[in-house]
């Protein structure tokens, strides 16, 4: 029966392809979506990753970069820095605001920096000056690609008028673009004197990050300090969190939609074989066993769909974000794994209208003319 | 041609109705993409909307009211109400927070109001009433299992839900809603920092006007009593906000769109291209009775024509199914797909896609021998 079930999937390898190419665009579908999110979460930690850091102390009650709003006393910063263990306390102001760039509004995350620290600011600088002093500015060299800017452009961030000095790489994001700017500016346009969003702490040698931050949770009074690795779990994980129902809500359809495909192909592949089906159960052989072949062909193109997909998307993800460099996609390794799952509850599933087909089938058929 | 499609098609009830449904999902899949797509749209305008006013006063520069970060001087209020035209101005305080329980985190928009700008679309309980009630979108209120009369807390402040609303949601985070009792009281019990003045007091300006008045006259006369403050009509503040998030969204929508539509194109033709294969024998007929593959190739064309414009309604049936089990499910996102220009621009793509994916077995019947009816 193996060698009858792969005879007939295999007689017409071309169909067989075009059916697996089905399931394989529902798949490409979910990890589509899926390295969209996971892409995106990635760029909005790429700040946090970037500039390293051990641990990073924020307002009590806040414990994200993304999304959120922190203020913190600067004469903190200073308490901060004598707390044993520190080698450096570097304070940066922060804000999400919406910035005309290129005569268009575009949401940028705007990093405060003080006057010739350059600690927390770009790390890598395609074009330009690395650190923006009054009245300036450091975008993202993709921005700047989009909206056809250059250096000596002007931006504006609310009434402020910025001069653009340097582009930076790896800071875009569609949600998360990093924008640097001179602290003063800054602290001009959200009105907060006398205060810093965060402290980017820079632990001595040997010192465990997990111990410091504790400590300064213990000695500053009103912070939060958290280790660097968890701070950016923290922002990846809400990133996804954002987009989690999105994700099972378009994998439930990719799976509807390869169910229909694989159930249509598998049954297509039965009706035209229903006289050889006929012949098998004259010979005696059993009902379960022509339902495990149904299955196993069901299984093959669902699986043969998933194997496409995957080599799709990783071929195609870098041909997308070059395409569209707004577009940051990642394939996480556990989603084919995942979605490996997801085709066998699809091929069992896809397989219940032929099997019904295989039951109905007459052996005495098989005599007719 | 319409009578031989339709035979065909009736023939095998079985395939046609399985034929349908592959159609109908792949029309299904399409619209829901673009019912998301339009839902996260149609929700941005709302956060302004309902907000109410003849004019909305934001700091100067500011021209958004999502995403973006508004303060205007406390006195503010006091000198546009001076000013003729004005009834009277509502403030508006917007503070982005992150409301985390049991290890999942929600970024929230906490719309802090006085007399106007309060929450709409109630569903239950009321609008806030003591400093601790608070007013929740039952979207957060899904995703945390949260219920009316509940003690929630944000930044270590303790509030009770004293009511949930629906629809009030954009950019995939929930409003809440609070007075601005709740609000000083916020700021000052869960002492934070400092100096309260640090946090942002006034945001917004919602401005009624006497009736009769000059609205453009009213706002010019704003901006020049108040040079901190920008003036816009709400419907062109909602018109920014949706142009952020085009902006923001769209790249990456499209290119879902568009990964969907060439699903479509491929669903189709692997669906017509195993209906010619399964007739082969009978097209083969029909070519050894003299029909041309042209002929052929049009019945085809035709009979792809057919399983799209049917299964259409059943795809629009299955993609208000999925909508509704979005909304119940998760309230954060709207699938929206009843406006004519999404309809129109799936019905013509799915007219592409069926005319795309109907050529590869058009090429099959191109090719067919109509010696095949004599093989066994």
């Amino acid at each position: 029966m193996l060698h009858w079930t792969l005879r007939t999937l295999f007689a017409r390898p071309a169909y067989l392809l075009a059916s697996a190419c089905g399931v394989a665009f529902a798949l490409m579908l979910v990890i589509f979506i899926e390295a969209v999110f996971a892409g995106e979460s990635g760029r909005i930690v790429n700040y946090l990753q970037k500039t390293k850091g051990d641990v990073w102390v924020m307002q009590r009650g806040v414990s994200n970069l993304h999304m959120a709003t922190s203020f913190v006393s600067d004469w903190k910063v200073a308490r901060i820095a004598e707390v044993e263990g520190v080698r450096k306390a570097t304070p940066i102001l922060y804000m999400n605001a919406s910035i005309e760039i290129g005569g268009r509004q575009w949401f940028s995350f705007v990093v405060g920096m003080g006057e010739g620290e350059g600690r927390a600011g770009p790390w890598r600088v395609v074009k330009g000056k690395r650190r923006p002093g009054k009245g300036e500015v450091v975008i993202p060299a993709t921005l700047a690609r989009i909206t056809g800017l250059d250096i000596g452009a002007t931006i504006t961030l609310n009434t402020k008028k910025l001069k653009v000095v340097g582009l930076s790489a790896g800071t875009f994001s569609m949600a998360n673009s990093v924008t640097f700017a001179h602290a003063d500016d800054l602290s001009d346009v959200m009105s907060a004197f006398g205060m810093i969003s965060y402290v980017l702490v820079d632990a001595e040698t040997g010192v465990d990050p997990r111990i410091l931050a504790a400590r300064i949770r213990d000695r500053i009074d009103k912070v939060n300090a958290v280790p660097l690795e968890d701070f950016i779990a923290s922002d990846r994980e809400m990133a996804m969190q954002m987009g989690v129902e999105i994700i099972n809500i378009m994998s439930l359809i990719g799976m509807g939609l390869a169910i229909v495909i694989t159930g249509f192909t598998v049954y297509s592949q039965t009706s035209r074989r229903r006289r050889e089906l006929a012949v098998a159960k004259a010979l005696g052989v059993r009902n379960r066993a022509v339902y495990g072949s149904v299955l196993l062909q069901a299984m093959c193109i669902a699986l043969l769909g998933l194997a496409i997909a995957t080599a799709l998307a990783y071929a195609g993800a870098p041909l997308i974000e070059a395409l569209v460099p707004l577009v940051a996609l990642t394939i996480e390794p556990e989603v084919p794994l995942r979605l490996g799952v997801l085709a066998l509850v699809i091929a069992a599933v896809a397989s219940l209208i032929p099997a019904r087909q295989v039951l109905r089938v007459d052996p005495a058929t098989a005599f007719h003319g | 041609m319409l009578h031989l499609v339709c035979r065909q098609l009736l023939h095998r009830p079985l395939r046609t109705a399985f034929t349908l449904t592959a159609v109908a999902a792949t029309i299904g899949a399409v619209l829901v993409i673009q019912g998301f797509q339009s839902g996260i749209y149609r929700q941005l305008p709302g956060l302004v909307l309902n907000r109410g006013g003849d004019l909305i006063v934001t700091q100067a520069g500011i021209t958004n009211m999502i995403a973006a970060r508004s303060t205007l001087p406390q006195l503010a209020r006091r000198r546009i109400e001076a000013i003729g035209g004005v009834e009277i101005a509502h403030p508006l305080t917007a503070i982005s927070a992150i409301f985390a329980r049991h290890g999942r985190k929600t970024p929230i928009f906490i719309l802090v109001y006085d007399s106007a700008g309060g929450p709409r679309n109630i569903i239950a309980g009321t609008a806030p009433k003591g400093p601790r009630d608070i007013v929740v979108d039952r979207s957060l209120a899904r995703i945390h299992g949260l219920r009316l009369g509940e003690r929630i807390e944000i930044s270590e402040y303790a509030f009770r839900i004293s009511g949930i609303t629906t629809g009030n949601v954009a950019f995939f985070t929930p409003f809440a809603f609070v007075t601005y009792d709740g609000m000083i009281d916020f700021y000052m019990e869960s002492k934070v920092v400092g100096d309260i003045t640090t946090f942002p007091l006034l945001s917004f300006l919602i401005v009624d006007l006497e009736p009769g008045a000059d609205r453009d006259r009213v706002a010019a006369a704003i901006e020049a009593r108040v040079p901190e403050a920008d003036v816009f009509v709400p419907r062109t503040l909602a018109a920014n906000d949706r142009k952020l998030g085009r902006a923001m969204l769209g790249p990456v929508f499209n290119l879902i769109t568009a990964v969907s539509f060439v699903i479509g194109v491929l669903v189709i033709g692997l669906i017509m291209s195993a209906s010619v294969n399964a007739r082969r024998r009978s097209l083969g007929v029909l070519k050894a009775l003299g029909f041309s593959s042209r002929r052929l190739g049009g019945a085809v064309l035709f009979e792809a024509a057919i399983v799209t414009v049917v299964a259409f309604p059943f795809g629009m049936a299955l993609a208000w199914g999925v909508a509704a089990v979005v909304d119940a499910a998760a309230p954060l996102y709207v699938v929206m797909f009843d406006d004519p220009a999404t309809l129109l621009r799936t019905a013509l793509g799915c007219a592409v896609f069926a005319l795309a994916g109907s050529l590869i077995p058009v090429r099959v019947i191109a090719r067919l021998e109509p010696a095949i009816v004599f093989r066994r």
